[in-house]
Parts: C-alpha cells; sequence; structure tokens
C-alpha cells in the first residue's frame, strides 16, 4: 500500500465507521512504516475538520462527532511522541474542563470537549458536578494551560466565579486561562466574574482557546468573546 | 398519585444490580444505536415535515409511539451515579402506565387545578404552568410571582428561581439550597396570599436543581405541602437517571407527595435529528411514568442550534411526541415551551403563539413556561408574556392540527430568522412598574398588536 493510500485509510478510518483499535492499528502501522508523522498528522486534522463541518450542517451528530474526537485522541497518543521525537513542533495546548458542582448537565460541555480535541487540543475531562478544588488539582496535574467551565444553571455559576477567586487566592491565578460557558453565561457574567473568555458555542470556544494562547499574554487577561 | 414502594424499591434496587455500562458508551453507541435500529424498523428516517410543523398523521404518530416503547425497553435509563442500566421488559412499562393517573389535582380550595388526559384536537382546557424556573434578584421574587399570580389564565406555580439567599449567593448543591426549600415555599405563600390565590399548587422546588431545595422544603413547616404540591424531578440527558432524582422520588416517597418527571432530547445531540429526538422523548416519557411513577411530565425536544423549540424542526417533533403519547397512552403528559427572546419583544409572543397552539393541538395535558430570553438573564421575564401564552393555549384548545398548521405557517415567517439571533428585550422593572405590577404603555401595545396579528392569522383568540 502506497503512503498516500495509508493516509486516505487513516482519513477515512476517522471518519466512518471503524473502530478505535482499527484507528490504533493503522497509526502504529504509519509509525513503523517511517511515515512522515507530520503528514499524518495534517490528513487526521483534516479528518476532523471534515466531521465539524459535518454536524455544523447537521449532517451528522453529537454521538459521531465524540466518536471521532475519541479516535483521534487515540490516534495522537500514537503519534504524538515521534512528533516531539522528529521535529521541533510546539506541543499542542492542554485543556482541563468540565461542569462545575451542582450541575449534571453534559452536552454543551462534551461538544466543547470534542471541539477542542478536534482542533488539535489535548482535552482533559473532568466529567460533570466537579467541586472548584478539583479544577485547580486537575490544572496542576496535566500541567494545563487552560481551564474550562461549564455551567447550565443559575445556581452553579457561583462556582465558575469560585474557581477563579481559589485561583487567585492561591496565588495560581497566572497560570492558567479560565474560559465560562453554558445556556445562563453571557459575556457580561464572564466579565464580571474575571474570566479570560467566553463564547457562545463550542466551535467559537476552540477559536477562543485558540486565540488566547497564540496572545501568549499572562493571564488574568480583558476578557476575549468569541 | 402517592409513590408505591414496591415499585420505589425496584428501581433503587436496578440502579445498584444493573447491567454496567460507562457513560460514553452510552452516549455514543446505546443511545444513538438504538434509536436508529428502531428509527429504521418503524420506516422513521426523514420523515421530519419542516413545511407542515404541526404534524397532522395518525400513522406516523403511532410508529413513533411504537419506536419510543421499543427504545425504552432495549436502553432502559442509565443510572449516572452507578453506571448502571435500569432495564424494563415492555409488560413492566405497560403495567407501569396503566397505573398513571388519567386526572390527578393540585392545589386546595378555589384553586384547585385539575390535570386531564387530553386526546389529540382535544376541546377539554388545558392547564398552564408558570413561570419556568428563571433568575430573580431577591428584592423582585415576591413582586413577580404575585404579578404571575394575577394572571386568571395561571393555574400552577412552578418558578421563578432566586439569586440570592438574605443577601448570600445561593451555589446548588450547597446547604443554601436546603435553606431556599422553605425559603421559596414561604415566598410563594406570600406571593399568592397578596394576589388573593392561596391555595394554588406549587412545584417543589424551582430555585435548586439538586435534591437539597426537596428535601429542605417539601413536606416541612412552612415549606410546601405534599398533598396539594408536586415534586420537580428533571432527569439528565439522554435517558439517564442520577442519585439527585433518586433522592427526590424518595422523599417524595417519605412525604406521600406526588411526583412531576421532565427531561429533554436535543435536536443535533445524543439522538441525532428530529426524529431521532422524538424517538428518544417517548421513550424516556415511557420511562419515567415507569420508573418514577411520575402523575405528570414528559421529556420534550429542544434544537441545539438555537437553545430553543419554536422553530420547524423543534415543533414538529414537539407535536409529534405528544401525538404519539396522546393517542397510545392515558397520561397526563406535559411539556416545556422554550422561547429565545425576551420579554417586550414581538418575537417572543409569536414564539409562544405558535409553540402553545402546537401543544393545545397535540394532546399536551399542561404546559410549563414561559422561559423568555431563553431563561439567559436575571429579572428577564414578566407576567404580561405568561398571560399571552395561557390565553392561546387554553383558547387554542379544540382546533384541529390542520387549522394549526396553517396559522403556524402564516407566523413562522414573522420570527424564524431570528431564532439565532434573538432580541434580548427589557427587564421586569424596564418592562413594568413592579409596584402597580402593571406593563408599561410600551410592552401592553406590543402585547396588543401581536394578539390583533395572531387573531388575524386564524387563531381563535378573545
Amino acid at each position: 500500500m502506497s503512503k498516500q493510500d495509508v493516509l486516505a485509510e487513516l482519513h477515512e478510518a476517522l471518519i466512518g465507521v471503524a473502530g478505535y483499535d482499527e484507528v490504533e492499528e493503522i497509526a502504529r502501522g504509519l509509525v513503523a512504516e517511517g511515515t512522515d508523522v507530520l503528514a499524518a498528522i495534517d490528513v487526521a486534522t483534516a479528518a476532523m475538520d471534515e466531521i465539524g463541518e459535518k454536524f455544523a450542517a447537521f449532517e451528522v451528530f453529537l454521538p459521531d462527532l465524540m466518536i471521532a474526537g475519541e479516535k483521534m485522541t487515540r490516534c495522537m497518543a500514537i503519534l504524538q511522541p515521534y512528533i516531539q521525537a522528529t521535529s521541533d513542533a510546539k506541543a499542542s495546548a492542554r485543556v482541563v474542563l468540565g461542569t462545575v458542582s451542582g450541575d449534571l448537565h453534559d452536552i454543551g460541555k462534551n461538544l466543547v470537549a470534542t471541539m477542542l480535541t478536534v482542533a488539535g487540543f489535548e482535552v482533559s475531562d473532568l466529567g460533570v458536578n466537579v467541586p472548584p478544588l478539583e479544577f485547580i488539582k486537575a490544572a496542576r496535574e496535566h500541567k494545563a494551560d487552560i481551564l474550562a467551565l461549564s455551567s447550565l444553571m443559575t445556581n452553579s455559576l457561583p462556582y465558575q466565579k469560585e474557581v477563579i477567586d481559589l485561583l487567585t487566592e492561591m496565588g495560581q491565578r497566572e497560570r492558567y486561562y479560565v474560559i465560562v460557558g453554558g445556556g445562563p453565561v453571557t459575556p457580561e457574567f464572564a466579565r464580571q466574574i474575571g474570566a479570560d473568555g467566553w463564547a457562545e458555542n463550542a466551535a467559537q470556544a476552540a477559536g477562543l482557546c485558540r486565540q488566547l494562547i497564540e496572545s501568549g499574554n499572562t493571564p488574568p487577561v480583558t476578557t476575549v468573546i468569541a | 398519585m402517592a409513590l408505591d414502594r414496591d415499585r420505589l424499591m425496584q428501581l433503587l434496587d436496578r440502579a445498584h444490580t444493573g447491567p454496567v455500562c460507562e457513560q460514553f458508551e452510552w452516549d455514543t453507541r446505546v443511545i444513538p444505536g438504538t434509536i436508529a435500529k428502531n428509527l429504521k424498523k418503524y420506516d422513521l428516517l426523514k420523515t421530519c415535515d419542516p413545511k407542515n410543523p404541526i404534524n397532522q398523521d395518525d400513522d406516523l404518530a403511532d410508529r413513533f409511539f411504537q419506536a419510543g416503547m421499543d427504545t425504552a425497553v432495549e436502553a432502559g435509563l442509565l443510572c449516572i451515579d452507578t453506571q448502571r442500566r435500569i432495564q424494563y421488559n415492555r409488560e413492566e412499562i405497560k403495567a407501569g402506565l396503566e397505573a398513571a393517573p388519567s386526572e390527578f389535582t393540585l392545589g386546595e380550595g378555589k384553586e384547585v387545578a385539575t390535570f386531564k388526559y387530553r386526546d389529540v384536537e382535544d376541546p377539554t382546557l388545558p392547564v398552564w404552568i408558570s413561570p419556568l424556573s428563571i433568575a430573580m434578584t431577591e428584592d423582585l421574587f415576591i413582586p413577580m410571582v404575585e404579578g404571575i399570580a394575577r394572571v386568571p389564565e395561571v393555574d400552577v406555580l412552578e418558578g421563578p428561581s432566586v439569586e440570592t439567599l438574605w443577601g448570600s449567593t445561593i451555589r446548588a448543591g450547597s446547604p443554601y439550597e436546603l435553606l431556599v426549600g422553605r425559603w421559596q415555599a414561604e415566598a410563594n405563600h406570600e406571593a399568592l396570599r397578596r394576589a388573593g390565590r392561596e391555595g394554588m399548587g406549587m412545584f417543589a422546588t424551582g430555585t435548586s436543581p439538586t435534591q437539597y431545595g426537596v428535601l429542605g422544603g417539601y413536606g416541612l413547616p412552612g415549606g410546601f405541602k405534599p398533598e396539594r404540591d408536586i415534586v420537580l424531578v428533571l432527569s439528565p440527558v439522554e435517558m439517564k437517571t442520577s442519585y439527585e432524582n433518586l433522592l427526590k422520588l424518595s422523599q417524595a416517597y417519605n412525604c406521600d407527595g406526588t411526583v412531576y418527571a421532565g427531561s429533554w432530547s436535543m435536536i443535533g445531540g445524543y439522538a441525532g435529528g428530529p426524529e431521532g429526538a422524538t424517538v428518544s422523548c417517548i421513550a424516556c416519557t415511557l420511562l419515567m411514568y415507569t420508573g418514577y411513577q411520575a402523575s405528570n411530565g414528559a421529556s420534550f425536544p429542544f434544537d441545539m442550534r438555537y437553545m430553543g423549540n419554536c422553530g420547524r424542526d423543534a415543533l414538529w417533533a414537539l407535536g409529534t411526541v405528544f401525538q404519539a403519547l396522546s393517542r397510545n397512552t392515558h397520561l397526563c403528559v406535559n411539556s416545556v415551551l422554550n422561547q429565545t427572546a425576551g420579554p417586550a419583544t414581538e418575537m417572543l409572543l409569536y414564539e409562544s403563539a405558535v409553540g402553545m397552539m402546537n401543544l393545545a393541538v397535540s394532546g399536551a395535558t399542561s404546559c410549563t413556561g414561559t422561559r423568555s430570553a431563553g431563561g439567559k438573564y436575571t429579572n428577564y421575564l414578566s407576567p404580561l408574556e405568561i398571560k399571552f401564552a395561557g390565553e392561546v393555549f387554553k383558547q387554542c384548545a379544540g382546533m384541529t392540527r390542520a387549522q394549526a398548521n396553517e396559522v403556524a405557517n402564516k407566523l413562522l415567517p414573522l420570527y424564524e430568522a431570528q431564532l439565532g439571533h434573538p432580541p434580548k428585550g427589557q427587564s421586569f422593572a424596564e418592562c413594568y412598574d413592579v409596584e402597580t405590577l402593571t406593563p408599561t404603555d410600551e410592552w401592553q401595545a406590543i402585547y396588543d398588536k401581536v394578539k390583533d396579528e395572531v387573531i388575524k392569522a386564524g387563531m381563535p383568540l378573545r
């Protein structure tokens, strides 16, 4: 099989019906055959862009996106070590995300996690009902660049502020960008609690994260509205 | 309907002994796979008809019901705290539905509201529950509830929710919520007294999304009264339950109370497009009435693209869900209508008109709303849109679906292009005199104009 065929196979596996094992097998094969890993990542990224566009057009739905995102994560786990070994490419930024305390809603959070993965971020999803201190512990553990806090309930909104307040009290505010989102979260609220960013939807959240990372500014920054 | 102990214990035991299923597997394989299989089995793929947003095809509604029943049997509910599936066989679900009431009451004295099963195109008056749990500042909470209770079309009180308690921020899942359980009941009682509507039934507890508002307010002195008020149990999406839900049910059992069970399915989410969301809503409703022993409630569709259900796809799905349930059960099903525009806008009233009319002709026993401004902004709610929505809901009872579809097609072009970017409108204090509880002239004029327009479009309002 030619190099182009293998890369096409990877593309198809990522957006098609292939299972996780099959994607991992293709990725391992690419590495074993000495295929240019950066070229493989370009193909994988293009596949993710394609499925993101299909989701935007409602040609596929959230589960398809989540499955593709999980395949991408597994594929990157195999390819990533070889990027760092073979090139000076910058490691992807890390995002720790979750739905804050008292809130069990996960659709928006899962969508953002997937869109960030699709956009090339390394994502640690803490799930729902996550206490403020757990976000900070996880950010430290995963060496995060960004904390992404989701909330759909009015009474869980205060926990977004509490994460930021805790970071400040612990002298760690400048270590992480903090972005917030969810149904009742408005740009005004984001500004009011001192978040670094707010985005209206999952696709814009990925752009927001990219913008924050590329800015190189030290948090806290003036709130960026995507 | 008080909860049966054996059925409650069966639910709890199954939540701890059912087959293990991790949530990712549930969300990405079990739910979409089961729904896709049943859409195909009953020939339901691509049946959504946005040009006719109010379904009029009985056979289609019945096939959706069968697909929903099969999905309920094959999938069950996932308990997210134990990561186990709670499964019921077909006979158990049928028995659960059979045991659910076709009629029950909330409230007391002259404020008793009777919930009755309604058929499709049924002239029986539906029940209007207001408002949704939209956040209010503490100073405006009682005036808002009083203003809502003064609306004669309102039968039962659910929200709003309050942002602070004695000046302190209320945090979900914390002791503040336990305290606000009783606070909200007392504040509601005071507002109802001022409005002269003591005795109106209430939901416990709009402010508190977790179990604490129920534990702190339902069946306690000064709190919500089990003999006249109902416990609000909202299930996580998609077809999930949780300890929060199970704790609320347990408290309802301890108090001999009744249960409202609600959930939703997002169009574009785990269930897929409008057809998938329709199946999911039906399946989830059947499981909640079986497992939670609900007297009222249902799962309803929501469109992820604009976070509401007043656009064409969502209206079609909403109507089909309620027609399927109405034609195949005797349940007292309730929907939530999710508007996107804010108070003092024409768009909010047009969204309400089409959505409420759809529910009135599709067999809903009751509806909860309004979700003014999508529920996004504190104090963005007013009694006038609640009055308008209630008038539409009740006065459209008895219309045919064909008539309603014709009216919907006249009104939808007036707002559907703005669904992604709805106007925020005005806050309560901006569009109302909060002392006299009367709308501003501007807001009243908007109401009068839209009412004229919907009457001209064929809606039988007085």
